[in-house]
């Protein structure tokens, strides 16, 4: 979809590169995000992409279409583009604002509207609020919302963007993110993505690749950076907490395992005797609509010596917080397992029990993934 | 105070009054056809390096004192309202030019990138980015020329060329004080008009993004 080919910038009156000899392929419908310190380049190849700076040397194709063969407000037309800085027209409506590429399109007014009101509600704005609102009216995730939604007006298949999420406060950014996200896994469309937060890169990323003084040091999956850092400088670049870091890559439902035993109230007696025939690692205590109530492990059996039920229950019991969502992350399971000192958790999906956690569990697909 | 001699010259107002506006209006209206464009062509990355000798040739001009440059153009061009007209067009070009330059500078450099990144032509973002943003800033800037322009426009009478001058210098020759009065009066009356009306345009063409506050 675009490739670059050996492309090498060198700005005017200077005499480093600021890109150099970099080649890169990002496929069709595939988010790639350039990260890397500041000055590394990244936003120099976003801008030459849709040539808002001309390259010195080597090639660029979109569609194996030489972009130097296209006429630049032609090709900027087809490719969305978002900022930091957002650049919204002040002296434009909202609604004006979106609608600048279909314009340039030269769509029909009834089109222009409904897209429009599509677009925000899309990116979670209300259409009759904001429509005739001025820039200056929003809030700021209200306006890199809207810088998105422009972005996207005429259905481009490609997307740069500019440290889209980056003027907005954590939380706020976060939100974004995991709305992009979503939309994204439906419009499938083909993305490059600047940051230089490197957590930004692993969550948003299909791939990364990792800039450092103009040069390509390392480009592949999350799981490829992570795991396999190619030198000492990714290796800082990603930081001491590396494989906390790889955890978020994965969801707790994928290692869950079904080694428990389903404990009922009247079973608490013989409790050992079942989890020995199950050849369970926990027992899952349930009440009697068939919810998770509380959780024993062996250990806790051992340690409880005397196998009184009340005593079981208790224990069991002081563990009821002790499940989590399927959905949630490693990180997330490991941290909850630190917080309540338990080597396990159930795991969730809604209300219904889908299988445990352990701590080994964790340890074992960090040392799975690290050996991939 | 002689009454009649007062009634004279307010008799006279409309007439010179009318030649002064005209003599106004044309001077700044040619005055914007030139200093808009030079303004726009200066801010354009080709011409970016001649920005500083233009400018100090239309500072140059302004330097002058009015009286120097009516004076001037009387061997040029004549006598008469022409000539003091192309005087008035000289004193009046740096105001323009400067507060366009100033004013598209100050035009978001964001805001020209996201319209030129979304595929809007060197055309289009001038037009309908640069322009309307800059608007207050250029509007402030034939503000000040227009005021300019309606003292300095007194001196035209010097070299024929009419308007209230006429009726101050007829006074200033006679010293009549009561003409002297009427023809700075309203002479001072007429800036202020300009004053108020324009800064009523400058307001009304700021966009509404920057007047409306949350």
């Amino acid at each position: 979809m675009i490739e670059l080919h050996d492309v090498t910038k060198i700005y005017a009156g200077q005499t480093v590169p600021a890109v150099k000899n970099l080649t890169l392929k990002i496929k069709e419908g595939e988010t790639c995000v350039f990260v890397g310190p500041s000055g590394c380049g990244k936003s120099t190849i976003l801008r030459m992409i849709n040539r808002m700076i001309e390259q010195t040397s080597g090639t660029i194709l979109i569609n194996n279409k030489d972009i130097r063969e296209a006429d630049p407000d032609r090709l900027r037309m087809g490719i969305g583009y978002v900022i930091q800085q957002i650049g919204l027209l002040p002296h434009r409506t909202i609604a004006e604002n979106i609608s600048i590429v279909p314009r340039l399109y030269g769509w029909d007014k009834e089109r222009i509207r409904k897209r429009v009101d599509e677009l925000l509600e899309l990116m979670g704005l209300d259409p009759d609020e904001t429509r005739d609102k001025f820039p200056a009216q929003l809030s700021g995730g209200q306006m890199q919302r809207v810088g998105v939604a422009r972005a996207m007006a005429a259905d481009p298949p490609i997307m740069l963007m500019d440290e889209p999420f980056g003027a907005v406060d954590p939380i706020v950014r976060g939100h974004l993110q995991d709305e992009f996200l979503k939309i994204q896994r439906e419009m499938k469309k083909t993305i490059c993505f600047v940051t230089h937060d490197i957590n930004e890169a692993i969550k948003m990323g299909d791939t990364i690749a990792i800039f450092e003084k103009g040069q390509l040091v390392q480009h592949g999956t999350p799981q490829e950076i992570l795991s396999k850092p190619k030198n000492e400088f990714v290796r800082t670049f990603i930081g001491t907490d590396r494989v906390v870091k790889m955890l978020t890559l994965f969801q707790v439902r994928s290692i869950t395992k079904d080694n428990y035993s389903i404990i009922r109230e009247n079973e608490l007696a013989n409790i050992r005797q079942k989890m020995d025939d199950e050849g369970a690692a926990v027992g899952i205590l349930m009440n009697e609509s068939a919810k998770p109530c509380g959780l024993i492990t062996r250990d806790d059996l051992e340690k409880a010596g005397e196998l009184n039920p009340e005593k079981i229950k208790e224990i069991a019991c002081g563990k009821k917080d002790a499940f989590i969502d399927g959905d949630l992350l490693l990180n997330d399971a490991l941290s909850l397992m630190l917080e309540w000192n338990c080597d396990y958790l159930g795991v969730l999906d809604g209300a219904q029990l889908i299988g445990i956690v352990s701590f080994d569990d964790i340890r074992e697909c960090v040392r799975r993934k690290e050996g991939e | 105070m002689n009454w009649e001699r007062f009634l004279d010259a307010l008799s006279r107002v409309p007439h010179e009054l009318s030649i002064h506006v005209i003599m106004v209006l044309i001077s700044l209206a040619v005055a914007i056809a030139i200093s808009l464009p030079i303004g726009v062509i200066l801010t354009r990355p080709r011409f970016r390096k001649m920005g500083a000798l233009v400018m100090n040739i239309l500072n140059l001009f302004q330097a002058f004192p009015g009286m120097a440059i009516i004076a001037l153009t009387m061997p040029v061009l004549g006598m008469g309202l022409k000539p003091a007209i192309g005087a008035l067009v000289v004193q009046a070009l740096l105001p323009i030019a400067r507060n366009t330059i100033a004013g598209l500078y100050g035009v978001d450099p964001n805001t020209k990138e996201a319209a030129q990144g979304m595929g809007m032509s060197e055309r289009k973002v001038l037009f309908e980015v640069e322009l309307p943003l800059a608007m207050p800033v250029i509007l402030a800037g034939i503000r000040t020329s227009a005021v300019y322009v309606v003292s300095v426009g007194t001196l035209a009478a010097y070299i024929g060329g009419g308007g209230l001058g006429d009726i101050i210098v007829a006074g200033l020759n006679m010293l009549w004080a009561e003409f002297i009065i009427v023809g700075a009066g309203f002479g001072a009356l007429l800036a202020i008009f300009f004053e108020r009306g324009l800064s009523y345009l400058e307001y009304k063409f700021t966009p509404p993004g920057f007047t409306i506050t949350k």
